[in-house]
C-alpha cells in the first residue's frame, strides 16, 4: 500500500513537466496568429487573437494562466477547430485506443509465444526462422510495411479495405502493421529471458524431480521470465504512440496521433497539450500498472 | 427581361424534373487534412467541404470564371455601390426562404472587426450592406472595388435565423445551407457525408450521397482508387500517375490551377542584390526539362511572369527566358560570388506538387553553373515565421494563388504585403491604382506593366503554373478537377459499370 501511494504521488510530476515543455516549445517556435489567420490577416484580427491568447505576455506568464485554466478543467479552445480542445481530442481517442489495443495484443501475444517457441527450440530450425523473421520485422519501416500490406491484402487479394475506420475489416491491416512494429522486441526479450531462466538452478532442480521439458518450461522457466517482458511493455508504450502516428497516416485512420502531428504544424497549442497529456497519462498509468504487477509478481521489488 | 428570367426558371424546373432521381454513393479521397467545415476557416481545403452545403452570392466555375449563384445578376450603380439581385425561390435546407436579410446578416458578421474570418480580406473595403427589398441588396464600398464580386466567391452565405438562434460558432455544428447537398455527418479526420438536396435551385444532384474521405497519404489514396473504394481522388502523386493510367477503368485528369510556383530572392544582400545574379539564376534553370520530369508535363512553364496564362492580367508579350547555362556562368563571373556564400533554397515539403524535388533539381542546375546551392526543407509554421520576419533566406520557394485575378498574387511583391525584400515604387503605385478602378482596360494595362517590371527586375524566378492532378473512375462522368481545387459535385453522374 505504501508502495502504491508513493508511486501515485509521483504521477503529476512528469505530467507537469511534459505540459510545460510542450507549451513553451510550441509558443517559442512559431506564431499561432500567423498560422491561423493565414497570409491575409488584418491588423485588427491579429490584435484580437493576440489578446485572446495573451500572446503579448512572457511565455512563463502565459503558461501560468494556462495552468490555472487547466486546473479548472478548461484546456482552452482549439485554434483550428474553434471548439474545446478536450472535445476535439476525445472525439478521436477511441480510434487510437482501438488501434493501440489491437496492435499491442498482436505484438505482445505473438511476440511472447514466438519467444517461448524460439527458446524451446533453441538453435534449431524454428528458432532460426523466428529470429530471422524478427530481424526483418525490426528493420522494416512501418510505413513501408503498411503500403506492402495494402498492396497484398487490399489490392491483390481484395480481402480487406485499403484504409479508413469502418468496421472490423478496416482494423486488421493497421493492427498488423503496428503489431509487427512491436513484435520483434517482445520476441527477442522473451526468448533471451526464457533461455536465461532455463539455466537457473530451480529449473534444473525441477527437472531433477522428474519434470519433463514441457513442464519445466511452462511452469518453471516461463513464469520466472515474465518480469523483463513486462518492463519492456512499459517502455514500449511511448514508442507505440510513434508507431501509431505512422500507422494512422498510412491507413487514413482517424486518431490522436495524426491529430497531434497536424496540430503541431498549426501550432494549435491547446490541442497538442491535451493530446500529449492524454498520451502521457496513459503511459504513466500503464507504467504504474506495470510496476504494481511486477511488485506483485516479485517480492524483491516491494522490499526496495 | 422579366419574361426571359421567368422562362429561364421554368426551363430550369423542367430540366430538374426530367432528370432521374439522385442515386448511388460517390466516395471522394481528399488529400488535405481539413480542420472543420466552418465557412470561417481560412483554407480552400475547408471551403471545398463548406461549399457542398453553403453557397456564395457569386461563384467561380471550375476554370475560375465568375458565374451567378445566390445572386442572379449584379451591377455597379455608382463607383462605390454594387447592386445584387438575389435568386428568387431559393430555400434553405430547413424549408424557409432565402432572403436579402441572410446576406446582410452574413456579410455584416464577416466584416465586423470582432470576427475572425479566414478570407475576410477578400471583401476588404466593404463598409455597408443595405437591403433594398427582399431580393435586392446593395453593397457599399469605401472606394471603387473592382474585386468585390470575385472576392464574394469566397464568402458562404449563412442562415440568419440559425446564426441568431444558436450563435455563429455553434451554427456550423448543425449546418443549414442552400447548396446542392445537405449535411449528414462530419467525423473529424475521417469523413464528411452529405446527401442530395432534391429541391436545389440548380437541379437535384445526380448522386444521392457523397462521402468525402480524408486520405492524407498519396499512395494510400491511389490504392483506394485502384481498389474501387473511392471514385475520385485528389492530388495523384506524380510518380504514381502511370499506375493509375495503366488501368482501363481509371483516368487521370489534370487542369492548370492559378497557383504559380516561384522562387523569390533576398534582393538586399549580395549576390542577389545585383539583378545580373538574379537573371543568371533564371538562365541556369532548364524549366521545360523540370516541367516534363517533375510535373509529368502537367500544368505549364510560366511565361516569364508571376501569373498563369488564364489569370486576368497575364501579359501575352512576355516569354520565359531561354535556358542558357553558359550565359548564366558568364554573368555570375561578372557579378562575383562573395567568399563563403553558399546559396540556400528554403522550401516546404509536400505543400505543392513535387516541391522538394523541384527545389533539389534547381539546386543541381545552379551547382552546374558555379553557384553551390543547398536545399533546406522547413516546416510550415517555421516558414510562416520566417516570412513575417522577412528572413526567408537568399532564395525560397512558394506557390502564390491568384484564383483568376492578378491582384491576389501581385500583392506579395508590394511594400504593403510586409513579405517582400524587393520593393519598386512604380509597381506599388500600379498595384494600388489597379485595385481602385472599375475600368477593366486600365486594370489590365497596369498588370501588364507590372509583369514587365518584374521580368526586368527579376525579384523571383517564375517556374510553373501548377497542375491539379486528379484520379477518377470512368464510372464518373461530367466532372473534372477545378483550378481552385474546390470539389464541384452537383452535376456529376455515377454510372453503373
Amino acid at each position: 500500500m505504501r508502495y502504491l501511494l508513493r508511486r501515485l504521488l509521483l504521477v503529476p510530476v512528469p505530467l507537469l513537466l511534459v505540459m510545460g515543455f510542450v507549451f513553451i516549445v510550441l509558443r517559442v517556435s512559431g506564431d499561432p496568429v500567423a498560422i491561423y489567420l493565414g497570409t491575409d490577416a488584418t491588423p485588427e484580427m491579429e490584435a484580437l487573437l493576440r489578446a485572446e491568447l495573451r500572446l503579448d505576455d512572457p511565455v512563463l506568464v502565459q503558461f501560468w494562466h494556462f495552468l490555472l485554466d487547466v486546473l479548472q478543467g478548461d484546456f482552452g479552445n482549439s485554434l483550428q477547430f474553434r471548439a474545446p480542445a478536450l472535445e476535439v481530442v476525445m472525439a478521436r481517442l477511441p480510434g487510437t485506443l482501438e488501434l493501440l489495443g489491437l496492435g499491442l495484443a498482436l505484438g505482445l501475444g505473438l511476440g511472447v509465444l514466438g519467444g517461448i517457441a524460439a527458446a524451446a527450440f533453441r538453435d534449431r530450425l524454428p528458432d532460426m526462422a523466428l529470429t530471422v523473421i524478427s530481424v526483418i520485422g525490426q528493420s522494416m519501416p512501418s510505413f513501408w510495411l503498411g503500403i506492402l500490406l495494402i498492396q497484398l491484402f487490399a489490392l491483390d487479394l481484395g480481402w480487406l479495405p485499403t484504409s479508413g475506420r469502418d468496421g472490423w475489416e478496416s482494423a486488421v491491416l493497421p493492427a498488423l502493421t503496428l503489431g509487427a512494429f512491436l513484435l520483434p522486441n517482445f520476441l527477442m526479450v522473451t526468448r533471451a529471458s526464457v533461455l536465461e531462466s532455463m539455466n537457473e538452478q530451480f529449473v534444473a532442480s525441477a527437472r531433477a524431480r522428474g519434470a519433463g521439458t514441457t513442464r519445466a518450461l511452462c511452469f518453471h522457466a516461463v513464469p520466472n521470465a515474465v518480469n523483463p517482458v513486462i518492463s519492456l511493455l512499459g517502455l514500449q508504450l511511448g514508442r507505440m504512440m510513434g508507431g501509431a502516428v505512422v500507422t494512422e497516416t498510412v491507413f487514413a485512420w482517424p486518431g490522436v496521433g495524426r491529430l497531434m502531428v497536424a496540430s503541431i504544424g498549426q501550432r494549435d497549442v491547446p490541442v497538442v497539450i491535451v493530446a500529449v497529456l492524454v498520451v502521457a497519462v496513459t503511459i504513466v498509468l500503464a507504467n504504474l500498472l506495470v510496476d504494481l504487477v511486477q511488485a506483485a509478481l516479485d517480492p524483491r521489488i516491494r522490499a526496495d | 427581361m422579366m419574361r426571359r428570367l421567368l422562362l429561364a426558371c421554368a426551363l430550369c424546373g423542367l430540366a430538374a424534373t426530367a432528370q432521374a432521381q439522385p442515386r448511388g454513393t460517390l466516395t471522394v479521397g481528399a488529400a488535405v487534412f481539413t480542420d472543420n467545415i466552418s465557412p470561417a476557416a481560412a483554407g480552400y481545403n475547408t471551403l471545398s467541404l463548406s461549399y457542398q452545403v453553403w453557397e456564395p452570392l457569386v461563384a467561380r466555375d471550375a476554370s475560375d470564371a465568375l458565374v451567378p449563384a445566390l445572386a442572379t445578376s449584379w451591377e455597379v450603380v455608382s463607383p462605390t455601390r454594387w447592386r445584387f439581385r438575389l435568386r428568387p425561390n431559393v430555400r434553405w435546407h430547413d424549408g424557409t426562404p432565402f432572403t436579402a436579410e441572410d446576406v446582410r446578416y452574413t456579410l455584416a458578421y464577416v466584416i465586423s472587426p470582432q470576427t475572425v474570418y479566414g478570407r475576410k480580406t477578400r471583401i476588404a473595403g466593404l463598409t455597408a450592406i443595405e437591403v433594398v427589398d427582399p431580393l435586392t441588396v446593395d453593397l457599399v464600398t469605401e472606394g471603387p472595388a473592382p474585386l468585390l464580386a470575385r472576392g464574394l466567391a469566397d464568402i458562404a452565405i449563412e442562415q440568419k435565423a440559425l446564426g441568431e438562434r444558436v450563435g455563429q460558432a455553434n451554427a456550423i455544428r448543425t449546418p443549414i445551407g442552400t447548396g446542392p447537398f445537405r449535411h449528414a455527418e462530419w467525423v473529424p479526420a475521417s469523413h464528411f457525408d452529405v446527401t442530395a438536396n432534391s429541391d436545389y435551385w440548380g437541379g437535384a444532384p445526380r448522386v444521392a450521397r457523397v462521402r468525402i474521405r480524408m486520405i492524407p497519404e498519396g499512395s494510400t489514396r491511389v490504392a483506394s482508387l485502384l481498389a474501387g473504394e473511392t471514385q475520385i481522388i485528389e492530388e495523384v502523386p506524380v510518380d504514381l500517375i502511370p499506375s493509375v493510367r495503366a488501368r482501363r477503368n481509371l483516368a487521370v485528369d489534370a487542369v492548370e490551377s492559378s497557383v504559380s510556383l516561384v522562387m523569390s530572392f533576398d534582393t538586399t544582400r549580395p549576390p542577389f542584390n545585383d539583378v545580373r545574379a538574379r537573371r543568371a539564376v533564371d538562365m541556369a534553370i532548364d524549366k521545360p526539362l523540370l516541367h516534363r520530369q517533375m510535373l509529368d508535363g502537367f500544368g505549364s512553364v510560366l511565361d516569364g511572369q508571376l501569373v498563369t496564362r488564364n489569370t486576368f492580367g497575364h501579359n501575352p508579350n512576355l516569354q520565359n527566358r531561354p535556358f542558357d547555362p553558359a550565359g548564366a556562368r558568364a554573368l555570375l563571373r561578372e557579378v562575383g560570388i562573395p567568399a563563403g556564400f553558399t546559396n540556400r533554397i528554403n522550401t516546404l515539403s509536400g505543400r505543392y506538387l513535387s516541391d522538394v524535388d523541384i527545389a533539389s533539381a534547381v539546386a543541381g542546375m545552379l551547382d552546374a553553373v558555379g553557384l553551390p546551392t543547398a536545399v533546406n526543407v522547413v516546416e510550415g509554421a517555421v516558414m510562416n515565421r520566417m516570412e513575417r520576419a522577412r528572413e526567408q533566406g537568399p532564395m525560397w520557394q512558394v506557390g502564390w494563388f491568384s484564383v483568376g485575378d492578378a491582384d491576389f498574387n501581385t500583392v506579395w511583391y508590394t511594400e504593403a504585403s510586409r513579405r517582400s525584400y524587393w520593393v519598386n515604387a512604380e509597381y506599388d503605385r500600379l498595384w494600388r491604382e489597379a485595385r481602385s478602378t472599375l475600368d477593366e482596360g486600365a486594370r489590365r494595362a497596369a498588370y501588364h506593366r507590372m509583369m514587365e517590371i518584374m521580368q526586368e527586375e527579376q525579384p523571383a524566378i517564375f517556374l510553373f503554373g501548377l497542375p491539379r492532378v486528379a484520379g477518377r473512375s470512368t464510372r464518373v462522368v461530367n466532372w473534372r478537377p477545378a483550378a481552385d481545387s474546390l470539389l464541384r459535385l452537383n452535376t456529376l453522374e455515377l454510372r453503373d459499370r
